[in-house]
């Protein structure tokens, strides 16, 4: 129970992400299969679906959106203000900040990250780990979209008696970049509207909002 | 766990795109050359054994006559050895030594064609086809 109480968010949050996935794995099958029948085509297994190229482009194009969103929420609020937002730094931190701010090197703590107190390759490296294994994941799943998108694509297009593209031309037809922009607009509007909202509205009880009764002029607060 | 999941959804994408391709490509050439083969003999039975049931089925309607008879009066090339495959997914083509393609779809029999005797037309355009399902 204790281990719950101190672990609950990313409990729930896989739980919910697993739940979701076998949904979409289980509907996106049926949904297959109809389509099967329609083109008078053969129906699949669910494990053919699962490992089939319609599946893997329909997860990848999300993850990679979500992963971006992420990316740039860590990069962009470097250096990016938001006056009034909980998602903002305070207005005169923008930038990196100094080693003692971000208790690094002589300045660590006594309990803060070995790779903190270093200093040389490793304190970069971790002083930007987020970052980049986040934005790591993020190529990761693009490509994969890519990957996965090209092998549907052709199938498609063999089913109409067309020629298959390489890697190199899918990822300048417009199935590419509707699959990419399409989620890559829906979380630019997530993240935008959030920062935003955030300054008038609140929720009692959440880090992601100010405390209820914090002016909106208040920025980098969080309740 | 970001790194490992990374690296999972490469390999699951390079899985899912080129997994047996090899070996799949060859059941689709050996159909391709079957089918060819059966109509260099005249046997038009074998020849209808190798289609799909949609194409086989849209054959005898539009020669109002039974498959094995209706595939002999087309103009598909008689013999022949495939000298190109490309598989994705559950779609091939095959390509003979003398320029014509096939294409074909995977079903719970294995391969079967569902167009043959096709040659591009113009560029990025579907290819036209003697038989289609």
């Amino acid at each position: 129970m204790r281990f719950f109480k101190h672990n609950g968010l990313s409990i729930v949050f896989l739980a919910l992400f697993l739940a979701a996935i076998v949904g979409q794995a289980i509907a996106g099958h049926a949904d297959f299969n109809e389509d099967q029948d329609r083109h008078g085509d053969p129906r699949i297994s669910l494990a053919r679906y699962l490992v089939s190229s319609e599946f893997g482009v329909a997860v990848m194009e999300n993850w990679q959106s979500e992963y971006l969103q992420f990316t740039l929420f860590v990069v962009l609020t470097v250096w990016l203000l938001q006056r009034g937002s909980p998602e903002s730094k305070e207005l005169d931190k923008a930038g990196p900040e100094s080693d003692q701010q971000q208790k690094i090197g002589s300045h660590a703590q006594q309990n803060s990250p070995r790779w903190a107190t270093v200093g040389g390759i490793r304190t970069r490296l971790y002083e930007n780990s987020l970052l980049l294994v986040m934005g790591t994941i993020w190529i990761g799943t693009w490509f994969a979209q890519s990957v996965t998108g090209v092998a549907e694509y052709n199938t498609e297009r063999l089913d109409h008696q067309q020629d298959p593209l390489s890697w190199g031309s899918y990822i300048t037809t417009p199935d590419f970049w509707e699959r990419t922009l399409q989620n890559w607009q829906s979380e630019f509007l997530a993240v935008g509207s959030m920062a935003i909202l955030a300054v008038y509205l609140r929720q009692r009880g959440s880090p992601e909002s100010k405390p209820v009764g914090a002016p909106h002029t208040s920025t980098g607060v969080e309740g | 766990m970001g790194p490992q999941v990374a690296a999972a959804a490469c390999l699951l994408a390079l899985a899912v795109a080129g997994c047996g391709t090899g070996e799949r490509a060859d059941d689709a050439a050996a159909v391709t050359e079957r089918f060819h083969a059966a109509l260099e003999t005249d046997d038009g039975a074998a020849a209808c054994g190798e289609l799909t049931e949609e194409t086989a089925s849209k054959l005898e309607q539009q020669g109002k006559k039974p498959c094995e008879e209706a595939i002999l009066e087309l103009e598909l090339p008689k013999g022949g050895r495939v000298a190109g495959t490309r598989v994705e997914i559950t779609n091939a083509v095959t390509t003979l030594a003398e320029g014509n393609s096939d294409f074909l779809d995977e079903g719970p029999n294995g391969w079967k064609i569902s167009a043959a005797g096709c040659v591009p037309t113009l560029p990025d355009q579907p290819y036209e086809c003697e038989l289609e399902g």
